[in-house]
């Protein structure tokens, strides 16, 4: 009895404990399925059930694009990596020591450097040799970091070969080349297959390396999903529920099926299993690239676009979430032309986008850094010409195109301010409106408050709550604004995010921030708890327009598009969907009046003329202190 | 002596296969005992049962008057060298021998006495902090053996610990662990597979055989008196011969009654006759009691090895026709095909696929560069009776070829003394074909279709002769004559003096070198 | 055989491309002040003085190095545990639970990571705690099977060897398993110590902003500021330390192998 009872405990506690382990694992992806079944956009609240992410998935072919790039570079990167280090390996076995030595010491560099330092390092490298990113480098990054995994699998087994076997075969006829691919290749085959497998899973799962590499139009699921972060979309729960459904029906296929083959006792079936069991794999990852080139290139109408324009290829780069659903995609089909889509998070993203060698046609940014890239001379005048619907634009919004008021480079798309954004009922309206900015050194509100991550809307509201101009240069009162902003973080502790405001305060996870009056209008929209405040003191106002580079390849369609943007319809539908205010006068009027979707929320007709209010203007000195001063303050 | 260790009707079986069918075996106090048999047959699962890895299902493990069926290995006072020596990688050699010291907290100044001390042993003196990995084989064994022995075990197991020395080292090893044991005075139990080692070392060879014990004895009983043809057979050379048992010390086997010392079994019981090699001696044919011819002679370094047939196996002889050569040459594709006529037997005309007409007729095509072309496809009219036909080969590009296929009514010899069946058939090849034969014998099996049965149960029985009269290198055109025989009754001998193949001679031994053994139950 | 070594040059090309040159870069750009042009440059240590002498990054430095600690901590200690009772189970039964836990590392990590946010925000807990759940469910798989490799190939006669030298289980998995398993241990420290240094992502999105590691600045310095040749020190200075610290391993784990 007693021994029974010692193996049945020493049984349920191993097994206990393995149960736990692998739940551990499964839980965020059993969360992730569940939520991709979410009736609302909540992450975190199960509303109710529903298909909708889906739907908006598999309509949206712009979700389905980045798998597609994520197999298709996976599966090259793979092939090209695998055949370069087995060529490469059975080289090295045949070296001389010093040689070998010298190799595999500089192979280990891209296993043992962080990824971020590799990333950054092929990036320099191909800025220096004025390479522009794109698909390629993107497989040559990738192909770069998975050879020393090749490698490193085959060597060790390499070295436990039988020297005599390569030149038994050279004593029987065989040429090198014979003796390589019949005699070495087939015994080190499952070596070559492990290293593929190791090759094919980090180049699938990698972001940091991409990130920095990839070109205009090629993003993989991890660039797509980091790109997301502005507003989270569920269907990126819906597209990674698909992901989990298709690698779990090819790991299922590809790793039961043998093991239930085996345990019938063919001998046949069993020796064969080695060979057989990757086929699924690959299949299955061909499979998938396929069904999804499928999506790729569309076609429909006969309009012209190299003849009208010189191109059917529009590289467009915008804000994360920051246009209207089916504007891009009714654009294509309309035009014939094939828009690649990329998005950033912030400004300065995008500027080391730029500056990084990739070339885009139109990009979508900020007031300041158009400023910048004007002043750098890196951005081509707008052809008038072209720009039939430059009509009907808000007067008292166009005030603030102080950095381009004639609309030489930039034509404005969307506008607003900055605002509180607090819940009325656990914030004191009288609070926020008799203190303005200096609301967020309240201490009672401590832990209910979020904080922009942005060095410099954080000095813009330090400022503003100081009395300066948010544009000094003066040294004493950034000093002093750091200073504010210390005493903020001490009084309150807030949480520093970016977008997560957003659906933070909407869920209600803190009360109280500060926001673009777009936003704010969509957060009201969604949560009518939700007040929005321009303080007394001033605020920023903002402009975000269209704009060319000088890089451009197709700077006549990107005209053509902006034109297209311009128009009241896909005005409407910008604003419409986003939130964010339209310089389209009409449109203004038209979303806010009775009848339109934003009737009766005061952020989405921001504040104008107010005399302490003003718009941002380039400093790099002054920008390199207060950003210096904002690691501080968030280190603090 | 002390009874040791008891093993009492032990059971084992893996997945439904039992691997010891009730073993019942006495260990006694300072034996050096060795458990011999093949893989398989169960010794070192016994070994391991005993050394507490294994639990078995059945029966008693006794150890000094304790059953220690329920007590674990680490409390068993027994050690084990492990097959491959399971030497402690992460430890050097002393520390590997201390280990077993170290669990049992003796003091550090103790244990530096008993290592040093097992140490100049096993002759490893100053090896203490050298990588037991990168010691020899033997070193590894050494320490393997010094491991086990410094924890004064009453009994040491050894599991085929020289299993992967080489032949010289093995040798070596043999004497030195005998020496050990006499010297540190415990109980050895060996288990190995080498019959050679078995009979050197021990005092007691337990010979094993599918989990069964054949025989218990001295190496001298276990080789002079083995209990039946399996033990005979393991240990040492053996001529054993099928006989019967006439009368108490009357034996008779080849058609002949013998006198013999064994006595006890049933009158006309069929036995086991055993003679050793080393105890035939090769006479003239004058007063020898079998005569034969020498068919092989190998030196063996001291002694050779000569086969002597007393009595020839079944045979058949059979004709070959050598013919001209008779390619086809197809100018327009520049392509060469032949192949032979050929006869085969009715039972076996149903057994002609392609595989086998190419073969028969070994029909073979080849360009100009001489080299072969496959044979695209086969044409034939062949049928089911007896008669001659047409079968046409073919290659891809239309050269082709016909020859004739004989079928004839089976013909075969038997030989119902022996048992044996034999077949082969008249064949025909070109000249070239038996100069260029690299084995010739095995060439002229395949071409006369030659085989032999066993007539009882159809087994087949290898044809070991194939007698000509011709030179392959300068054969003409013509007939020859081709005898193809079964193996006869054959004696090995150990013998100084040296014989000639083909030499005629008479064989002799003495009746006490007749060894009798009952008949196995299989 | 010789004609085989030829095989090896086109490799040692790419590699001095896209290996050495990009370091070589990082190395220009860490020693240089000019920003990105390259034209007119001007060698200097100010990027790692700047460094060096800041206590806040000297801080990020150690809150890194110390996080990356403690994941590898935690992971040694669930992980071990696990892979010793994976390799105790039958056959079958084991290659079944590693494709279990290898079958999530196909989900990109960035999903599973917004996930652990989506779970985590129902818990009160402390960012930290947080990035270190991140952390530790991102790194813990490699522990897994780098001890589980080590284990599963190990001579099963050593454990009897132990048990017949009057080794108990006890005894004989302090003495014999856990000194064998080593190695694997080492190779899966190496494996989550390193990517969890200088991971962003995780600590980005799991910590919040205010939760800055190497990575992180890293990140920052080269998106948001624009200070490439910062940057670059930044990143060199942490290529070194893990560099350094790998190669410490790496003897550490060769005088094991040796003893």
């Amino acid at each position: 009895m007693k021994k029974e009872n010692k193996s049945l405990w020493s049984k349920i506690v191993p097994n206990t404990w393995l149960i736990l382990i692998v739940l551990f694992f499964y839980l965020p992806i059993i969360y992730v399925v569940i939520f991709s079944f979410n009736s609302t956009k909540s992450l975190n609240h199960f509303t109710g059930f529903s298909l909708m992410w889906y739907e908006k998935m598999f309509n949206d072919r712009k979700m389905l694009e980045p798998i597609y790039y994520t197999v298709l570079v996976a599966v090259i990167a793979t092939v090209v990596s695998t055949i370069i280090g087995t060529i490469t390996s059975i080289g090295l076995s045949k070296q001389k020591k010093i040689v070998r030595e010298l190799v595999l010491q500089v192979n280990d560099l891209p296993v043992m450097n962080p990824d971020i330092v590799t990333a950054i390092g092929l990036m320099l490298f191909f800025i220096s040799l004025n390479i522009e990113t794109s698909i390629f480098t993107l497989l040559i990054a990738h192909i770069t970091f998975c050879i020393p995994f090749v490698v490193l699998s085959i060597m060790p087994k390499l070295r436990t070969l039988d020297d005599n076997v390569a030149e038994a075969a050279l004593d029987l006829g065989a040429t090198p080349f014979q003796a390589l691919t019949k005699v070495i290749i087939p015994q080190i085959m499952p070596a070559i297959f492990s290293g593929a497998l190791i090759a094919f899973s980090m180049s699938f799962d990698d972001f940091v390396i991409s990130f920095f590499t990839t070109g205009t139009g090629v993003s993989n699921i991890s660039i797509f999903v980091y790109s997301m972060s502005k507003r989270i979309n569920p269907s990126i729960n819906a597209l990674s529920s698909l992901i989990v459904a298709v690698v779990t029906t090819v790991l299922v296929v590809a790793n039961v099926i043998p093991m239930i083959k085996a345990r019938r006792p063919q001998v046949e079936v069993v020796k064969k299993k080695s060979k057989l069991s990757y086929i699924p794999y690959l299949a299955g990852a061909l499979a998938l690239a396929i069904f999804l080139v499928s999506f790729g290139n569309k076609t429909t109408g006969d309009f012209d676009p190299i003849a009208e324009f010189g191109s059917n290829t529009l590289n467009l780069f915008n804000y994360g979430e920051f246009i209207g659903e089916d504007v891009i995609a009714d654009f294509e089909d309309m035009y014939n032309v094939k828009v690649n889509y990329d998005t950033f998070a912030s400004n300065e993203e995008m500027y080391t986008k730029l500056m990084s060698g990739t070339s885009y046609d139109i990009i979508i940014a900020s007031d300041y850094m158009i400023q910048k890239l004007i002043k750098d001379s890196l951005l081509q005048p707008l052809d008038k010409d072209m720009l039939t619907n430059l009509t009907d634009l808000y007067p008292d919004a166009l005030k603030y195109m102080e950095f381009d008021p004639e609309m030489v480079y930039a034509v404005p798309y969307m506008w607003g301010t900055v605002g509180i954004i607090y819940d009325e009922t656990l914030i004191d309206s009288e609070d926020v409106e008799t203190l303005g900015w200096d609301v967020f050194k309240l201490e009672k509100y401590r832990g209910m408050v979020y904080f922009y991550d942005s060095e410099r809307d954080s000095f813009m509201v330090a400022l503003k709550a100081l009395g300066y101009s948010m544009n000094t240069k003066n040294e004493q009162e950034l000093l002093e604004a750091y200073n504010w902003l210390i005493e903020m973080d001490n009084a309150v502790d807030p949480a520093y995010v970016t977008d997560e405001i957003i659906d933070g305060i909407i869920n209600g996870e803190k009360a109280l921030g500060y926001v673009y009056s777009g936003d704010a209008t969509y957060m009201i929209y969604e949560n009518e708890n939700l007040r929005f405040y321009e303080p007394h003191q001033g605020t920023n106002v903002w402009m975000d327009c269209m704009f060319i580079p000088k890089v451009a390849r197709s700077p006549e369609l990107a005209n053509f598009f902006i034109n297209y943007m311009l128009s009241y319809d896909v005005s409407y539908a910008n604003s419409e969907y986003v939130g964010y205010t339209s310089p389209n006068e009409e449109v203004l009027i038209a979303l806010s009046s009775e009848d339109g979707e934003y009737y009766g929320i005061d952020a989405y007709v921001p504040r104008v003329g107010f005399e302490k209010d003003e718009t941002f203007v380039n400093d790099d000195y002054i920008r390199k202190i207060i950003s210096e001063y904002w690691v501080k303050v968030k280190l603090n | 002596m002390r009874k040791l260790i008891e093993f009492r009707n032990i059971v084992k079986s893996f997945d439904n296969q039992v691997v010891l069918k009730g073993i019942n075996l006495n260990v006694y106090e300072n034996e050096f005992v060795t458990l011999l048999g093949p893989s398989g047959c169960g010794k070192s699962t016994l070994l391991r049962i005993l050394g507490g890895f294994l639990q078995q299902d059945e029966g008693t493990i006794i150890f000094d008057g304790q059953c220690i069926d329920d007590v674990p290995a680490y409390k068993r006072e027994i050690n084990t060298v492990f097959q491959r020596y399971a030497l402690f990688p992460h430890l050097d050699v002393f520390d590997n021998i201390a280990f077993g010291l170290r669990i049992k907290k003796v003091a550090e100044d103790v244990i530096d006495q008993k290592v040093t001390r097992m140490l100049s042993l096993v002759n490893l003196e100053g090896y203490e902090h050298r990588n037991v990995t990168l010691l020899s084989g033997g070193q590894q064994q050494r320490v393997a053996i010094a491991r086990a022995l410094v924890n004064e075990p009453e009994v040491l197991l050894l599991d085929e610990p020289l299993g992967a020395l080489d032949l010289k080292l093995r040798q070596e090893m043999q004497r030195e662990l005998k020496r050990i044991q006499q010297e540190v005075g415990i109980t050895f139990i060996y288990v190995t597979h080498d019959q050679e080692e078995a009979l050197t070392m021990s005092d007691k060879i337990v010979v094993m055989r599918d989990g069964e014990i054949q025989q218990i004895g001295t190496p001298l009983e276990i080789y002079n008196e083995p209990a039946n043809e399996y033990v005979a057979k393991f240990i040492g050379e053996s001529n054993i011969i099928e006989g019967v048992m006439v009368e108490d010390y009357k034996v008779k086997f080849d058609d002949k009654i013998f006198d013999c010392e064994d006595f006890g079994f049933k009158e006309n019981e069929p036995v086991d006759v055993l003679i050793r090699p080393e105890d035939i001696k090769i006479v003239g044919r004058t007063g020898a009691l079998m005569k034969g011819e020498v068919k092989s002679v190998l030196f063996k370094g001291v002694h050779y090895e000569i086969i002597v047939e007393t009595i020839s196996g079944a045979s058949k002889t059979v004709t070959m026709h050598i013919l001209s050569e008779h390619d086809t040459y197809n100018a327009a594709e520049n392509e060469k095909i032949s192949a032979n006529d050929f006869f085969v037997d009715l039972e076996d005309v149903n057994a002609l696929d392609d595989f086998n007409l190419v073969a028969r007729a070994n029909a073979q095509a080849w360009d100009d560069e001489e080299n072969n072309l496959s044979i695209a496809s086969i044409t034939h009219s062949i049928e089911n009776k007896v008669g001659t036909y047409d079968c046409t080969f073919k290659t891809q590009k239309n050269t082709e070829i016909t020859i004739k296929v004989h079928v004839v009514a089976p013909v075969y010899v038997e030989d119902a003394k022996k048992n044996i069946g034999i077949s082969a058939f008249d064949f025909f090849v070109t000249a070239d074909e038996v100069k260029e034969s690299m084995a010739i014998s095995t060439d002229l099996k395949t071409w006369a279709s030659a085989e032999a049965w066993n007539l009882q149960d159809d087994s087949e029985i290898e044809i070991t002769d194939v007698k000509f009269d011709f030179d392959t290198a300068d054969i003409e055109e013509g007939s020859y004559e081709i005898t193809f025989a079964t193996q006869g009754r054959e004696y090995k001998i150990e013998t100084t003096t040296v014989h000639e193949e083909g030499d005629k001679v008479g064989l002799k031994f003495d009746r006490n070198d007749i060894h009798v053994m009952s008949k196995m139950v299989v | 055989m010789k004609s085989f070594r030829n095989m090896t040059y086109p490799y040692i090309v790419w590699l001095a491309l896209f290996v050495v040159a990009p370091m070589l870069m990082i190395v220009f750009y860490a020693f240089t002040n000019a920003g990105n042009d390259m034209l007119v440059f001007k060698f200097t240590l100010e990027n790692f003085t700047r460094f060096f002498q800041d206590p806040d990054f000297l801080r990020v430095l150690y809150t890194s190095l110390k996080i990356a600690f403690i994941t590898t901590v935690i992971c040694v200690l669930i992980g071990y545990p696990t892979a010793y009772v994976i390799a105790k189970q039958d056959e079958n039964k084991q290659a079944v639970y590693i494709l279990l836990l290898t079958l999530p590392m196909w989900i990109n990590m960035l999903v599973r990571t917004y996930a652990w946010k989506g779970i985590l925000m129902n818990f009160n807990i402390s960012s930290e705690f947080k990035v270190f759940v991140g952390m530790v469910y991102n790194f813990l798989p490699y522990m897994i099977i780098q001890i589980y490799t080590s284990l599963a190939k190990m001579d099963k006669n050593l454990l009897d060897a132990s048990y017949d030298l009057g080794a108990n289980k006890m005894q004989t998995f302090l003495r014999v398993v856990l000194p064998l398993s080593i190695p694997g241990v080492i190779s899966g420290i190496t494996l989550v110590f390193l990517p969890a240094v200088s991971s962003f992502f995780i600590p980005k999105l799991l910590g919040g902003g205010d939760y800055v590691l190497i990575g992180n600045l890293i990140e920052t310095y080269f998106i948001t500021t624009g200070d490439w040749n910062f940057g670059s020190a930044i990143s060199l200075i942490m290529a070194i330390i893990i560099i350094v610290s790998m190669y410490f391993t790496k003897k550490i784990d060769k005088r094991i192998g040796e003893e």
